[in-house]
């Protein structure tokens, strides 16, 4: 986990940037750096939640979990962005059917349901997700550090989509004046 | 100054906190454990919340990174401003938790605590002013509709007065907020002292 996220922080690198199409000309892009903290611990944070070394919750299992709630919330830029790494690290088609397009019981295993469904949960309405809702998750056969993990990926995931969509806003007036 | 303000469930009274998991036993914590535990805040040693995360320690110190320099770092948007946008996504989202902490910090900042009182009555109709008013709904829409936010929600804001560096550290607001809510909600419960 350390190799990739004790790496300097690169803004030519950074996936908020990417995602809402900022490049270092746009106003938007200077108005966003001169946060730079704030965006390079977004970008460390994505790094850490998607590092292959993180113990606990496989990167298939992560990126599944964020196929899906960038397919509910809707995104479309995190949607595919989630889907190409998905692609990338090979995983089987039918599992990301699933996270793109079906539903949690449809899953090929008890542990990424109930996965799927505390995403959901959080996604749509985080008030659902009480302690039955957090137990099912322990019930399915996770950790608690794994469950530390889903639940911060979720919510980091419901951050980056927030953020990435109010630059795309941002941009948008930025080229329309 | 301090009066106690209580509508809709929601409360600015001070609250405790309990993880529904276990916590990490602060007798056993790695080195790397306990510096993310000093740098994320200085409770955090004995809160629940940061001993339950610490379990994953490197994307609590992130988290912590971000939270801090969003919430805390001087220049652009006021501090109170920033609370005030955490309190209004964190009554959204129902952390009553959230919300009590974070109205609590928009009074000390602001010396004021009219906006809060209808932040916890309504806030689709809350801010005593055109500019408070803008900011409530800018986090209001990011919040409920994040797949629909156009240049019209950017420009309402900028019409109540704010420049971009103040746009930026609203986003950075509301959007740690749907992260800080996620946890604080989903993870655990708030303790009430006096019920």
């Amino acid at each position: 986990m350390q190799t990739s996220t004790s790496h300097a922080y690169d803004p030519a690198e950074d996936l908020v940037d990417r995602l809402a199409g900022l490049s270092p000309e746009s106003k938007t892009y200077q108005t966003r750096h001169e946060r730079a903290k704030v965006a390079a611990a977004t970008q460390g944070s994505y790094n850490t939640l998607f590092s292959p070394e993180l113990p606990g919750l496989t990167l298939d299992e992560r990126l599944l979990v964020a196929l899906y709630a960038s397919r509910l919330t809707p995104s479309d830029s995190l949607a595919a962005h989630y889907r190409e790494r998905l692609v990338e690290s090979g995983t089987e088609a039918e599992w990301i059917r699933v996270a793109e397009s079906g539903e949690p019981d449809q899953s090929p295993t008890t542990r990424l349901a109930a996965m799927l469904e505390f995403t959901r949960k959080l996604i749509r309405n985080p008030v659902e997700g009480d302690r039955e809702a957090l137990l099912s998750l322990t019930q399915a056969g996770l950790s608690t550090p794994e469950v530390v993990t889903l639940s911060q990926l979720i919510a980091f995931l419901s951050y980056q989509v927030r953020l990435v969509a109010g630059l795309q806003a941002m941009k948008a007036l930025e080229e329309s004046v | 100054m301090s009066r106690i303000i209580e509508s809709n469930g929601f409360t600015n009274e001070t609250l405790g906190w309990d993880a529904w998991l276990d916590v990490v036993d602060l007798e056993r914590v790695t080195p790397e454990q306990m510096a993310v535990l000093e740098e994320s805040h200085p409770q955090a040693k004995v809160s629940d919340y940061y001993l339950f995360l610490v379990h994953q320690p490197e994307i609590l110190r992130q988290r912590s990174i971000a939270f801090n320099a969003i919430m805390y770092a001087p220049g652009g948007m006021s501090r109170a401003e920033r609370e005030l946008g955490a309190t209004v996504v964190s009554r959204l989202n129902g952390c009553v938790y959230c919300a009590s902490v974070h109205a609590q910090r928009y009074t000390q900042l602001a010396k004021q605590d009219e906006v809060i009182e209808q932040v916890f009555d309504d806030p689709y109709t809350a801010g005593t002013t055109p500019r408070e008013q803008a900011i409530a709904r800018f986090s209001i829409a990011i919040t409920e509709r994040p797949g629909a936010i156009t240049a019209d929600d950017i420009r309402d804001l900028k019409e109540a007065g704010l420049n971009d560096a103040e746009v930026l550290d609203l986003l950075h607001s509301d959007a740690i907020f749907a992260w800080a809510n996620r946890l604080m909600l989903n993870l655990g419960e708030p303790v009430f002292p006096s019920k």
